[in-house]
């Protein structure tokens, strides 16, 4: 068969190789992408359970300063009679914050959806390098392991805010191994990034299946693949200051340290916050672009109706990828940042929110019309829409700079970059677990506590960090160990309070998702046909759940785009209304077809 | 788990929330902005409201059409077989796009480059003012030292007023400060003149404000630099002219007489810098 030139290597490139039998190559040192998307997985649920954990304590803190914190404060704060003081208070909402985004959200949505979905939506049989993608979950598990060994040594781990800010994180400010353990263990996941970024791009590029081309990819692909590019471009930049960073703290350099009255050193500490947030801020976009992705074909699968504009949500995320590398100022604009430098950034940070109304818009007129079926994925991903639209709206207020120069480093900040990163990548994150269960474990999740966990988590969400919003409104500086040393704050001892209410219970509520989940890998549960969800992409469509190790008998020849559903010529002839990626029209039985199966 | 068991479950857990919960105040006064005393705060706080009205609106109008989609397209009819991939389609999400973008977005960057360029970062008027004030501020863990030139003008000499964590400044004058930090970055905020401004190590960076009626107003530090963060607060004096000029001189002589020219590094001070 004559490909044309844009097709990737098809069947002959892609051999079927044997499964490994031995216990170590099945489960351990896996080459197989869909077990390295499960261990991911596992990593970063567990990791979500330690940071929301030590969230409670922030919000334990916030509601009653210098009380006990009940149950946790009994395990593991034995030595100060279960109060948080102030130096352990730091590093609690420094490693909550680190372990949230690079320990937890992370290796969720990138490491186990990038693992687990590309090469079976795509159509290939595994990665494009398996063993790079074996080191790069190993490396990951190493990173997090010097995160937990952290907690045990003297002084306790980083306490320099999850941004590490120098002179703070160097020993001027934060002695001890902690925070040189926190740092090493940023630079190793970042080199277990670096390595899946790598593997991503290079798998997009080079494995689809013939007929796969670029406008035939799920969003959740595109969201994916221009993730790993940023994490390929920006990784390495937070990389080499994490290196920097740690060449101050432990040979005595000076590149973060700058000459002061009681310091010495030729360096810059801003030179540090051009280096994190040129990172940091694609970072963000990192976090979001795969749930945008998820939510994106979600949205079009459940309301059975193709995606509105397909084209424009590729653009806008990709121009969203572009510019997300060039607002990184506006995490600076208060550090005395030259007035022409802020005004640029603040322009290119309002230009952002174009694109990324485009995508509001064409999730909004994609369920329009539609024939919405109300499963737990699609409340959760309506769910991202409402708390994405709630943190990308707030953003406006702080892209801003003459608000900046009040609204900076208070509760808002805090409130909207939980809405965006937090609430929003975990909900995304939930609908593509709720969804693409079945395909990873073969067994359906239970949809009445699927949707129990839904309401708890978007409603708890909202108020939690709506809180966060209304204390920064009313000026409250974030991180303070006791806000009420102030006297403008004291009157929001009312409003943290209930906050902390509505955290406990929203945390409370995440149970009835592991217990969800523990019931149905480890005990019964309903087998899950190969397409319980009736959607198109090749993963459902042309393969079992779980799927066997090399993925697709057949690399499927694909035909048409994602999102094929409600064609009235489809319905008519199969009865059905939607067509699989690679499934060929019922008449088109011509003899060139080479794999035509529901 | 019998689903009535469950729903038993869900609900003693939210009545032992509520319990819990109601022991404690209901939420207090205190919301909203803290009280503006300042002559440029008004500028932030209208932008902060249009923009709260503006994008309120746009939140309501979008959670209407998602909310009204939700129930009356929830699977009662067949979808429509659009893929929205005419230029028709194209041009309605662009359309939608442009509106929002230029009446909110556009707002905001014209009013907060004119505030900025008039107001909060126009030092040459706050300078060209004869009366204004200058202040240096020298950030350490975990308070704030103030430097006053004194009666000759000249910063770092013997008739230096200095003070920590107390801020005395007179009514209806520009106060300028130049801050500089001795440890790590801290940043300077003054949440009833809406303003702040990091202090860094090894640099000088500035801020100005006018304060519009007498009376004690806090500071505190916004940018987390160690355990005691929660600790650097102070008071801000506004003190009415006359008042002000004898705090001035009757400080300025106290300074003078407790003056060591042995210790050197009570001279943190630095020449006023011109920027």
């Amino acid at each position: 068969m004559a490909l044309p030139a844009t097709h990737a290597p098809s069947a002959e490139t892609q051999p079927i190789h044997p499964a490994p039998t031995s216990f170590v190559k099945k489960y351990v040192f896996s080459l197989d992408h869909k077990v390295i998307g499960i261990q991911f997985l596992w990593a970063g649920l567990i990791f979500l359970l330690v940071g929301g954990t030590l969230a409670m304590m922030i919000r334990w803190q916030w509601a009653f300063p210098y009380h006990p914190v009940p149950v946790l404060g009994s395990i593991f704060l034995r030595g100060s009679g279960g109060v948080i003081g102030p130096a352990l208070y730091q590093n609690i909402f420094t490693m909550h914050g680190l372990i949230m985004i690079f320990f937890a959200v992370t290796p969720v949505l990138i490491g186990a959806f990038g693992n687990f979905l590309i090469p079976l939506q795509i159509g290939a049989r595994d990665m494009a390098f398996p063993i790079l993608n074996m080191l790069s979950f190993w490396f990951f598990a190493l990173s997090q392991l010097i995160i937990l060994a952290s907690f045990m040594v003297a002084l306790g781990p980083g306490g320099a805010g999850w941004t590490s800010y120098p002179p703070l994180s160097t020993n001027i400010g934060m002695p001890g191994i902690g925070q040189t353990m926190v740092v090493l263990a940023l630079f190793t996941t970042g080199v277990s990034s670096t390595m899946g970024a790598i593997n991503y791009v290079t798998t997009v590029i080079r494995l689809r299946a013939p007929g796969m081309t670029y406008m035939r990819l799920p969003l959740t692909i595109w969201g994916l693949w221009l993730t790993a590019i940023l994490n390929a471009l920006f990784i390495p930049v937070l990389g080499s200051a994490a290196l920097l960073l740690f060449l101050d703290r432990t040979f005595g350099t000076q590149f973060f340290i700058a000459g002061a009255a009681s310091v010495r050193g030729g360096g810059d500490p801003i030179l540090f916050q051009h280096l994190f947030w040129i990172f940091g801020h694609p970072e963000v976009y990192i976090l979001i672009l795969p749930a945008w992705g998820i939510v994106g074909d979600i949205l079009s699968f459940f309301a059975r109706k193709p995606a509105y504009w397909y084209r424009g949500s590729v653009y806008a995320m990709c121009i969203i990828t572009v510019l997300s590398a060039l607002v990184y100022g506006h995490h600076m604009f208060i550090t005395g940042m030259s007035p022409m430098l802020g005004k640029s950034f603040m322009l290119l940070t309002l230009l952002i929110s174009a694109p990324a109304m485009v995508l509001v818009f064409n999730w909004i007129f994609t369920i329009w019309r539609g024939s919405i079926r109300f499963a737990t994925p699609m409340l959760f991903a309506l769910g991202t829409v409402f708390v994405f639209g709630l943190g990308g709206l707030t953003g406006l207020f702080l892209g801003d700079i003459s608000l900046d120069l009040y609204l900076h480093d208070t509760m808002f900040v805090v409130g909207h970059f939980h809405f965006t990163m937090a609430a929003a990548s975990f909900l995304g994150a939930m609908a593509g677990i709720y969804f693409w269960f079945p395909k990873m474990f073969g067994r359906s999740l239970s949809e009445r506590l699927g949707k129990a966990h839904f309401w708890f988590s978007i409603v708890g969400l909202t108020l939690v960090f709506g809180g966060q919003l209304l204390a920064g409104y009313a000026g409250q500086q974030r991180r303070l160990f006791d806000p009420y040393q102030y006297t403008f704050i004291q009157g929001l001892r009312g409003l943290n309070r209930w906050t902390s209410y509505f955290a406990f219970t929203l945390f409370a509520g995440q149970f009835l998702f592991v217990w969800n989940f523990f019931k149905t890998v480890f005990a019964r549960g309903h087998t899950a046909p190969q397409n319980p969800w009736e959607v198109t992409t090749l993963e459902w469509t042309r393969t079992s759940s779980p799927p066997p190790f090399h993925n697709f008998d057949v690399i499927p020849q694909v035909q048409r785009g994602p999102h094929e559903f409600a064609n009235p010529k489809v319905k008519e002839l199969l009865g059905r209304d939607y067509l699989g990626q690679a499934e060929d029209m019922p008449e088109a039985t011509a003899p060139a077809a080479g794999a035509a199966r529901a | 788990m019998s689903s009535a068991l469950r729903r038993a479950a869900a609900g003693l857990c939210v009545a032992a929330t509520a319990l819990a919960a109601r022991a404690d105040p209901l939420p207090e006064r205190g919301y909203g902005l803290p009280h503006d005393a300042s002559l440029d705060g008004h500028r932030i706080d209208w932008l902060i409201h249009f923009t709260i009205v503006g994008l309120g609106l746009v939140f309501l109008v979008v959670l209407g059409a998602l909310a009204y989609a939700a129930i009356r397209h929830r699977g009662k009819h067949t979808a429509a077989y659009d893929h929205g991939n005419s230029r028709r389609a194209a041009l309605l999400v662009l359309a939608c796009v442009a509106v929002v973008f230029f009446v909110i977005d556009g707002n905001l960057f014209v009013h907060s480059i004119g505030d900025l360029d008039a107001h909060f970062w126009n030092f040459k008027a706050a300078e060209a003012n004869p009366r204004m004030v200058r202040v240096e501020v020298n950030a350490h863990q975990w308070a704030w030292t103030f430097r006053y030139p004194g009666p000759d003008g000249i910063f770092n000499t013997d008739d230096d007023v200095v003070a920590t964590n107390t801020l005395h400044v007179p009514v209806g004058v520009p106060v300028v400060l130049q801050l500089a930090s001795t440890d790590v970055i801290h940043s300077l905020y003054l949440p009833n003149f809406r303003v702040k401004q990091d202090a860094v190590p090894g640099s000088i960076t500035r801020l100005w404000f006018q304060a519009q009626e007498p009376g004690e107003f806090e500071f505190g530090c916004a940018q987390h630099c160690g355990a005691n963060h929660y600790k650097m607060r102070g008071v801000l004096t506004v003190m009415a002219a006359d008042a002000y000029e004898r705090w001035a001189a009757a400080s300025a002589a106290d300074a003078k007489r407790g003056f060591d020219p042995e210790d050197k590094d009570a001279r943190w001070g630095w020449e006023w810098r011109k920027f």
